[in-house]
């Protein structure tokens, strides 16, 4: 049996006298795990906790099965941290900062200093490594914080907010880097964004917050097969017969005005047989949808579940 | 994830022990301050009384150098004992005090300016090995103005005097060690303090300065008013230079009148440790990785 990457048992951290996290407990089995909430939900606080920044009042977490409090120092160092705020030293050259982060983790100097040039120019920041970190652009200090969080090479990545401020090339370089870098090797991930469409890209499973309780634990690989079989087409032509000899081949099917259908698929159903009935009715599909619930609409379903839908990101 | 191939890989190397990681911002505070040719130049600076010192004691050991020179060798004046220490060690303090203004006020504020504190603490890194690490910075800093020079002054004078003068006066490496030590405990623990807690550089080496000396006038305020000697315990140079004294056996500094001289050495320690713990207090105020607003 694996370890579990995150394990909550009845977390409860309080903050200035305010319970912000409210005995969580979940188990989040996936090597890419996306945190998601509105504002003020605890993703943040719940991150902090995990670095042993916070202590929790009751309950525990674990990452990789270490305990954030008994275990902190073992556990950080596993960690590599892109914080979602302004993080660094503004008067050191960029692949200064960064080697003397890696030292900081336990790289001898010389290896550090072969790590910090490899990690600026990875991120794409190769050019711009001798520049003073104060003096660079927004983007940039996201690309230097990411730089110094994969130096040392983490077993865990955790990012809060990666792509703040980033313009959409900017963005979508970062999520690419952030893929890459999962893909590549057996690093686990914590992504917390404001941005679906980060979480979309990156990671397996979600874990939404809300008033810091759990609003849902979904599994997106699971989700995505669930709905893999689902097929909105725009037709042009005999509606009635194709329909039909869908549904004779084990389909179920919605039709509704201008030949737009949907089709639920069995398993046994390939869509290459809904072509091959298309072409034999005479049937034009002039678009063809693998439709699928985005995460919007999980992340809105798990909003209104947990009590008032208010949408607000 | 070598430059050339362009995609990330774990590291597998070896690691540094644990224990010795405080002293990598040693190391990189130290690269700092050396770009600085005002620090390096304050540094010689402050060196330079320990080089007259040394050229004072080879005149006081050679009698021949005091002949040509028509000094009388049986002068007091060339009697290197515990005046003579006292004196040096006086001088190469307040020298430590002014390099401990330039140095000490940047060493957290740097970090803390642009929010770099959580990096540092989300590694294997604790707040006390952050702390330590800046500590060791002035440490080693003051220990080379303050007690080493002394600690070599000592050492030439040893092997220049004759009949056993080392046996006579090994006592007084103890004074020398202990009273620089405390003075640069201190010195180190107010400077990180105010530097935790202020980010411009003049307005830090300002609140040092206050430090140590509106208390002490405050105190001077306070006996004159109440008639007691009890306000010098906010003097803190005086309670320094009072241990010094004491701790040399001697009971002035070339008879002059030292203030505070009243007040009972315990109390003048533990005024002073008093400083260091309520410094190390607001150090563990403001270093956390994350400020927790109340309300």
């Amino acid at each position: 049996m694996t370890t579990p990457t995150i394990e909550l048992n009845g977390l409860e951290v309080q903050l200035g006298g305010r319970t912000i996290l409210h005995g969580i407990t979940g188990v989040l089995k996936s090597r890419a795990i996306g945190l998601l909430g509105p504002n003020g939900a605890g993703k943040s606080t719940l991150i902090n906790t995990l670095l042993g920044f916070h202590t929790p009042s009751k309950g525990s977490a674990r990452v990789l099965g270490l305990d954030s409090l008994a275990s902190g120092k073992a556990l950080r160092s596993l960690v590599g941290y892109m914080p979602e705020n302004d993080a660094f030293i503004s008067k050191m050259s960029g692949v200064r900062f960064v080697r003397y982060m890696a030292e900081i983790s336990g790289l001898p100097s010389e290896q550090a200093m072969e790590r910090a040039h490899e990690a600026f120019v990875y991120v794409g920041l190769g050019e711009a490594r001798y520049r003073p970190v104060g003096t660079y652009s927004l983007g940039m200090k996201q690309l230097a914080k990411l730089a110094q969080a994969i130096a040392h090479g983490p077993k865990v990545l955790i990012l809060d907010e990666p792509t703040n401020g980033m313009d959409p090339p900017a963005r979508k370089r970062l999520i690419e880097l952030i893929r890459e870098i999962r893909e590549a090797s057996d690093i686990c991930l914590l992504l917390s964004s404001h941005l679906l469409r980060d979480v979309e890209e990156t990671c397996d499973e979600v874990l939404i917050l809300r008033n810091g309780q759990i609003a849902s634990i979904c599994n997106l690989v699971e989700e995505r097969r669930a709905n893999r079989k689902f097929l909105e087409l725009e037709t042009i032509g005999a509606e009635a017969s194709f329909t039909s000899a869908l549904e004779s081949i084990g389909c179920e099917c919605a039709v509704f005005t201008s030949g737009r259908i949907k089709v639920v698929m069995p398993d046994s159903v390939e869509i290459r047989e809904v072509f091959k009935v298309a072409a034999d009715r005479g049937v034009q599909i002039r678009r063809m949808n693998h439709r699928r619930d985005s995460l919007e609409d999980i992340f809105l379903n798990a909003m209104e579940q947990s009590g008032v839908a208010d949408g607000r990101l | 994830m070598a430059v050339y191939k362009r995609r990330y890989n774990s590291y597998t190397g070896s690691l540094t022990p644990q224990w010795s990681r405080f002293f990598v911002l040693t190391r990189f505070a130290f690269a700092d301050l050396f770009k600085s040719r005002f620090f390096v130049l304050l540094l010689i600076l402050c060196i330079i009384p320990c080089l007259f010192s040394a050229g004072f004691i080879f005149v006081a050991n050679n009698k021949t150098l005091q002949l040509l020179m028509q000094l009388r060798p049986d002068m007091d004046f060339f009697k290197v004992e515990s005046q003579y220490f006292i004196i040096i060690m006086t001088m190469q303090t307040q020298a430590a005090f002014l390099l401990n203004c330039w140095v000490g006020p940047v060493l957290i504020s740097g970090d803390l300016t642009n929010g770099a504190l959580p990096l540092f603490l989300s590694r294997p890194f604790s707040r006390g090995d952050y702390v330590l690490g800046k500590l060791a910075v002035l440490g080693l800093l003051l220990s080379a103005v303050t007690w080493i020079p002394c600690l070599l002054l000592f050492t030439l004078q040893a092997g220049l005097a004759s009949d056993g003068w080392i046996w006579s006066h090994l006592w007084m490496v103890i004074p020398i060690v202990f009273c620089s030590a405390i003075w640069i405990l201190m010195l180190s623990l107010i400077s990180l303090a105010v530097s935790a807690w202020v980010k411009l550089r003049i307005v830090a080496t300002a609140i040092i300065f206050i430090t140590f000396f509106i208390p002490a006038g405050l105190g001077e305020m306070f006996n004159a008013i109440m008639g007691t000697y009890w306000g010098g315990l906010l003097n803190f140079s005086s309670l320094y230079r009072q241990i010094l004294i004491r701790s040399f056996r001697a009971d002035s500094i070339m008879g002059a009148f030292t203030r505070g001289d009243d007040i009972p050495l315990p109390m003048a320690w533990a005024m002073l440790v008093l400083v260091c713990v309520f410094a190390l207090f607001v150090l563990n105020v403001r270093l956390r990785a994350r400020e927790v607003v109340r309300g």
